[in-house]
Order: structure tokens, then C-alpha cells, then sequence
């Protein structure tokens, strides 16, 4: 018999020029439930199966779990210690294959050489340790937002900690957060065109739903069905970024939804946003800076500086030579990141920039660069967010690019790699519009900063 | 055997910088091999000063490595072939002219693979020549003596059937590629060629060597008892300084496959946006 939470069968939509088979619903589905949720009880079950079977829920693309079994489950839920984590992670990130050849001149903090997404890219495995766990190990593509897809080896338990640092996020806004079984804990939501969509049990938290949802009209067919969803679930906390989490100011959602606190990421969210966001629901909004490769790093919750984290991260501010810049000056953000046993980062160069500042006695990062959240006005005056783009110009074989949308709404595209043609039309039918796409022999032609550029001067982006 | 001229040599000379040799003018000037357990032990002769050192050594192995061979599949895939002792005599009777160091090892390439195949309508798909010649000219690039005897080396293995008839299991010139490229950069980082042929541990493990990258176990031997074999002649394995390059290369290969596989196996739930 089949299961009737399971996503649909595979069926890329062969009408679809810009169909990406990675998004076909069922297309990644690999393991059984018991797999997926080790410790789920008929409760649990019970819940997730509501979540998934209800009548006005979307086609969910994935079924995914967070593999915690129940030793995981109590360690996903304590933050790893941090006194004097550096010292050791450093001792760690020393054997490392990637520094095998100069680890005898490795010594303090700025002893080490910088690394950049490149070098991950050229062989991610030199910067997971010999001894790592890689029972635990899953696999993390940063394809959203950030140049050619990296494969990062994520750990199972990390993951399932990130949940939990959230909790604390919304606890230092005064507000507990619990699990409420007639409530959807979390709702996680996107809003692009094709998108991984599940629904999960949070094994840590009481064994609560949560789901990653695309909020993208054309997930939900049905007149209503969106919101209805939606109102159904309650989520208690929603996450997002700008873009999908702008959707969120449909009056019919600010009528109906209670959130304790929205959780933005991934992309710059302007003060603008942040304000209607706060006056809608009247809840904190908490806006999280990080990379996937180095998991959150600091947090804003007034619009204000980005505090650094209290936990296994640390934050220099560097000039172009690698040299520390003077305190407040800006410089590119580089990070030595100790929350992923499988991937432990020394001196990671982020391609962001910002200053480093002092707020209450907590360092902080101000005037953060290189999130900026891009939308680009197709001719029939829809708006298209950039991780459509991103996801074309990826499956096109592009390491970096260059976007432009001139005030006219003409398009240009400089690439580096990849099939310049297929890029084109691929873009071309996204936005309905030309676009002129030429090559650029290496990621510096694109200048500084990361490896992707988004800009659009046309009217409403 | 005839006392004239042998065109096999003509063809090969044909820009190759080789002479053409004296019948008996081979690199060792020893006795046809006999397995290493039976021989008498000698007094070894002088070696030839160090061609490679760590650097070396390992610039040749980041090129193997980067081949991203996995020998535990080719050991499963491979076929009952010739015996190591068959190997081991034609490596003993390698002519010195492949190893002299004014052998152009490309143009011995295309000969070989020109004299051997060219005319006998066996010709290897061009793909697989070019494969090996790209590989050929990967080893001049390296500028390393020792791999480009290694190299030489293997050429002459699949050139001596001309002089010494065939091997009682032929090649495939399928694995040709993966076969040079395992001599002249696994096994040439790690032992100077000129030790293959004069030494007869290192002649069988060159034999061994050669063997499983051509895609065959040696001949009465089942698999477990050739890895074992090799493993305990593996002068990779037993060098400490480089034993941490291949630990590197197998901790790489691991991590990508787990990373591919943990892929197809769905990815978990995740909370927020990065």
C-alpha cells in the first residue's frame, strides 16, 4: 500500500523548459521512517501524518527527517561548551589534510592562512577531519544564493542543534518558546520557483512539526489554499528571508497568523521590511547572518549591528592582503567556525563585508555587505527573486556570474564557466526577456567580494 | 632466435633517440629472473643515485591520486592473467636503451602503440591511444627521471612480445592507460625504476603492480592472496613519509563518496535559511 505521506512519484514537468529534475517531487527520496525519525513515537506520528495528509497541504517534494536517534536527541539540545574552544579547534584543524604541508608553521590564530570557498571547492574533503564520524555525515549543497553549488559535509547533530539555537534566540527576546501540539513549531519558508519541500518531526522538541514550504503561487493551485494552510498549522516560529518572508504581508496572513517571533537569513533584510514585519505581528523579527559553511554567526534583532554569537565562532575583519584591518574600519568579514565537527574552519573568508564594532560590551559586525536581496522585473511585470536565477545559472555549469538589469529592464549577464548559451535561454524564458550572457575567464574578472553578483535598477525590484 | 636484424628495433629507433641493440645488451646484464624466495642472496649491486626525493616523490603521487583510481573495484574486476614470474623475466630483459636518459618516451609511445597495434587490424580505439599519450606526455611534463623510466618500462612490457612472443594471458589495451599511469607515477614516486629490473623484491612488485592495473591477477593466484602478496611488497605502504599522502588520498576518496551517497540518501530537515 502506498504511503499517503510520501511525496508524489517522480514526474519532472516535461512542459516545463526550466524544470530542474532535482526538484521533482519524490526525486530524493531515499530512506524508510524509521530512518528518518529514529525515535518517533505514534504521537509524533500522528502529528506529522495531520501536517502531511491535510486536505489544503502543497505537493511536498522531499520527505525528510532529522535522523536523531535518542543518545542525539539530548546532545542536539546543549550547545557545545566554548571556554577555550579556539585552542582546540585549532589543534584539530591542524591535522587537517589541507595543512599537512605546513602544519609546523602553524601556531596562534594569524599564523594560518586564510581559505575561500574555492578551496573548498577544490577539494572539500582536505578540511574534514582524518577521524571524523562520517556515519553522522549528511550532505548540504549551498546552491541558494552563493555562486557554483559546494557540497558540504553537514553533521546530523549540528543540524538538529541549529534548531535549538533558535530557541534560545527567541528566549533572549523574553519570549518560551514551547512545543504546543496543536501548532506547527516551525514553518521554514521559501518562495521561488522550484524548491525542496517536506514536512518533519522535530525529534528534540517534543517531536513537533515543522515544514519547509514554498510560498510560490504556483505551489498552491487551489483558490485559498495557501493561506488556509497556513492559518491551519498556526507555526509558532517562521523562518525565511526577505523575499518569502515579504509574502507574509498579505493582509489575509497578517489577519490569521500568530507567530511568536520570524527568523530571517541568507539575504539582507532592509529596516524597511524589518519595520512592516514587526508592526504586522507585532513579534520580534531576528535577523541571522551566516554561511552554510560556517553555520549562523551573528544576529540582529533591532536592525541594528550583527552581534556575534556566543558560540564556536569567531570573527576577524581583514583587508585584501589578509591583514587585520584597524578596529571599526571595513574589511571582509572572515570567520574560524567550530560548530561542525565535520568541516572545521580556520580563517574562512566569507566574501562579505562589514566593520567589527562593539555593542554592550559584544563584539558585533556593522554595515554587513553582500546579502543584498535582488529581484529582477520580468516583462510581464512579475518579480523574480535571484535564486531562480541562481538555480539556472548552477544547472548551466556557471563557478560565478555577474547579473544586471538595467533601469530599462534589459538584462546582461557576465559568467564564469559553463554553457553561455543555455544560461541565456534558460534565463531568458525566466524572465521572459533577453539576456545577453558573455564569458569571463576567472572569478576576480567579476571583482570583489563573492563569487555571484545580483543587481536590478529596473522599477519595483 | 635470427642473427640479423630485428625490424621491430627499426621501427622503434624511428625517432625515439633509441640505438639499436646488441642482442645481449640489456639492463641488467643478469640471469632471467627466477622468484624472489628461490634466488641466492648477492651482494646488490651499486644503486643508482637517487633520482627522486619527497618532493618529487609526491608530486607524482597528488598526479596518481588525481586519477582517483579506487583499487578495491579494480581489485574485485580483476581477471586470472600471466604469471608475475612472466612479467618479472621481460622486465629482466628490458634493453638499456629504454632507460637511457635520452629516450624520447612520447615518441617511443606512439611508436609502440603504432608497431604493435597500427598494423594489425587490433588497433586500440583512438581514444585509448590518445589516453595514453596524453598520460606519456604528462610524465615528460613531470620532468622525473623516474617516471618517465617507469613509463619506458611498460612500454617495453607491451612491446616485447615482438621479441619474445606473447604472453600466455594477453593484455587488454582497455586498462593500457591506467596501467602506465599506475607505474610511472604510483610505483616510480615510491622506487626508482632502474630497482625493478635490478632487484628482485621490487622486479615483483613491479610485476604485481603492473598486473592488477592491467586488470589481471597473477596467474594461480586468487584475489586474496595477490592483494596480500602486493601488500606486503607495497613500497607505498611502507614508507612512512609517504604513507600520510595516501592516507590523505583515501580519507578524499571516502569523504566524496560518503558525500555522494549521503546525497542520494535525502539530505535532513533544516530550520532556516544560511
Amino acid at each position: 500500500m502506498s504511503d499517503p505521506c510520501a511525496p508524489a512519484a517522480p514526474s519532472p514537468d516535461l512542459d516545463d523548459p526550466l524544470a530542474l529534475a532535482e526538484y521533482a517531487a519524490g526525486g530524493a527520496v531515499a530512506l524508510t521512517d524509521a530512518e528518518r525519525w529514529p525515535t518517533l513515537d505514534e504521537a509524533g506520528a500522528a502529528r506529522l501524518g495531520a501536517v502531511a495528509r491535510h486536505p489544503l497541504a502543497p505537493t511536498w517534494v522531499h520527505r525528510t527527517g532529522d535522523r536523531l536517534t535518542a543518545d542525539g536527541v539530548a546532545r542536539a539540545r546543549t550547545p557545545l561548551p566554548v571556554d577555550d574552544w579556539l585552542a582546540g579547534h585549532l589543534a584539530t584543524a591542524r591535522k587537517l589534510p589541507a595543512y599537512r604541508r605546513v602544519a609546523d608553521t602553524l601556531g596562534d590564530l594569524p599564523s594560518w592562512p586564510t581559505v575561500t570557498r574555492d578551496d573548498l571547492l577544490d577539494d572539500v574533503s582536505a578540511f574534514v577531519p582524518l577521524d571524523a564520524d562520517l556515519d553522522r555525515m549528511i550532505e548540504g549543497s549551498s546552491s541558494g544564493t552563493t555562486g557554483r553549488a559546494l557540497q558540504i559535509p553537514d553533521d546530523i547533530e549540528e543540524v538538529a542543534r541549529s534548531f535549538h539555537l533558535l530557541v534560545r534566540l527567541v528566549a533572549e527576546q523574553g519570549i518560551h518558546w514551547r512545543p504546543d501540539p496543536g501548532r506547527m513549531a516551525l514553518a521554514y519558508v521559501v518562495h521561488q520557483r522550484q524548491a525542496f519541500t517536506y514536512t518533519s518531526v522535530i525529534s528534540s522538541f517534543g517531536q513537533a512539526v515543522m515544514a519547509r514550504l514554498n510560498l510560490h503561487p504556483s505551489q498552491w493551485p487551489a483558490a485559498g489554499q495557501r493561506t488556509g494552510f497556513l492559518l491551519h498549522q498556526q507555526p509558532q516560529v517562521i523562518t525565511g528571508n526577505p523575499t518569502s518572508l515579504a509574502e507574509l504581508l498579505q493582509p489575509e496572513l497578517v489577519a490569521g497568523l500568530r507567530p511568536l517571533a520570524l527568523f530571517s537569513g541568507a539575504m539582507a533584510l532592509s529596516l524597511g521590511l524589518r519595520r512592516d514585519l514587526e508592526r504586522a505581528y507585532g513579534c520580534p523579527v531576528i535577523d541571522v547572518y551566516g554561511l552554510h559553511e560556517t553555520r549562523p554567526i551573528a544576529v540582529s534583532a533591532d536592525g541594528g549591528p550583527f552581534v556575534i554569537l556566543d558560540r564556536r565562532v569567531h570573527v576577524e575583519v581583514l583587508d585584501a592582503s589578509g591583514r587585520p584591518v584597524p578596529a571599526g574600519q571595513r574589511g571582509e568579514i572572515v570567520v574560524t567556525a567550530g560548530e561542525n565537527p565535520l568541516l572545521p574552519l580556520v580563517r574562512y573568508r566569507t566574501g562579505d563585508f562589514g566593520r567589527l564594532v562593539d555593542v554592550a560590551g559584544r563584539p558585533a559586525l556593522a554595515d554587513l555587505e553582500g546579502r543584498e536581496a535582488t529581484r529582477f522585473l520580468a516583462l510581464d511585470g512579475s518579480l523574480v527573486p535571484s535564486v531562480d536565477l541562481t538555480q539556472q545559472l548552477q544547472a548551466g555549469g556557471a563557478r560565478g556570474w555577474a547579473v544586471h538589469q538595467a533601469a530599462d529592464g534589459s538584462m546582461t549577464a557576465a559568467v564564469v564557466g559553463g554553457d553561455a548559451a543555455q544560461i541565456g535561454a534558460a534565463l531568458g524564458r525566466l524572465l521572459a526577456r533577453p539576456v545577453t550572457v558573455t564569458t569571463v575567464p576567472t572569478l576576480l574578472d567579476l571583482g570583489e567580494g563573492k563569487p555571484r553578483r545580483y543587481e536590478s535598477l529596473a522599477p519595483g525590484a | 632466435m635470427a642473427e640479423g636484424p630485428v625490424p621491430f628495433w627499426r621501427r622503434l629507433t624511428n625517432s625515439a633517440g633509441l640505438r639499436e641493440p646488441d642482442r645481449n645488451e640489456t639492463a641488467t646484464n643478469t640471469t632471467p629472473f627466477s622468484p624472489p624466495a628461490d634466488r641466492v642472496p648477492r651482494p646488490a649491486a651499486a644503486p643508482e643515485p637517487a633520482v627522486t626525493n619527497v618532493v618529487d616523490s609526491e608530486a607524482l603521487l597528488d598526479i596518481w591520486f588525481a586519477r582517483e583510481q579506487d583499487d578495491v573495484i579494480v581489485w574485485r574486476t580483476c581477471l586470472p592473467g600471466a604469471s608475475t614470474a612472466e612479467i618479472a623475466t621481460r622486465l629482466s630483459l628490458v634493453p638499456a636503451a629504454f632507460l637511457a636518459d635520452d629516450a624520447d618516451v612520447l615518441q617511443l609511445a606512439e611508436n609502440i602503440l603504432e608497431t604493435e597495434y597500427g598494423a594489425s587490424g587490433t588497433t586500440p580505439p583512438d581514444r585509448r591511444r590518445q589516453e595514453v599519450l596524453q598520460i606519456v606526455d604528462q610524465v615528460r611534463a613531470t620532468g622525473s627521471r623516474a617516471a618517465r623510466r617507469g613509463a619506458a618500462l611498460v612500454l617495453w612490457l607491451w612491446a616485447s612480445d615482438d621479441l619474445n612472443g606473447p604472453l600466455s594471458v594477453p593484455l587488454s589495451p582497455v586498462w593500457y592507460g591506467r596501467a602506465i599511469a599506475a607505474l610511472s607515477f604510483r610505483l616510480a614516486a615510491v622506487v626508482d625504476p632502474a630497482e625493478w629490473v635490478r632487484d628482485a623484491d621490487r622486479r615483483d612488485e613491479a610485476a604485481r603492480t603492473f598486473l592488477l592495473w592491467s586488470g589481471h591477477l597473477p596467474a594461480g593466484e586468487d584475489e586474496a592472496t595477490a592483494r596480500s602478496i602486493l601488500a606486503m611488497r607495497d613500497s607505498l605502504q611502507q614508507n612512512t613519509a609517504l604513507a600520510q599522502t595516501m592516507a590523505d588520498h583515501e580519507h578524499r576518496l571516502q569523504v566524496t563518496k560518503r558525500l555522494q551517497e549521503a546525497r542520494a540518501r535525502e539530505a535532513a530537515a533544516r530550520y532556516s535559511n544560511e
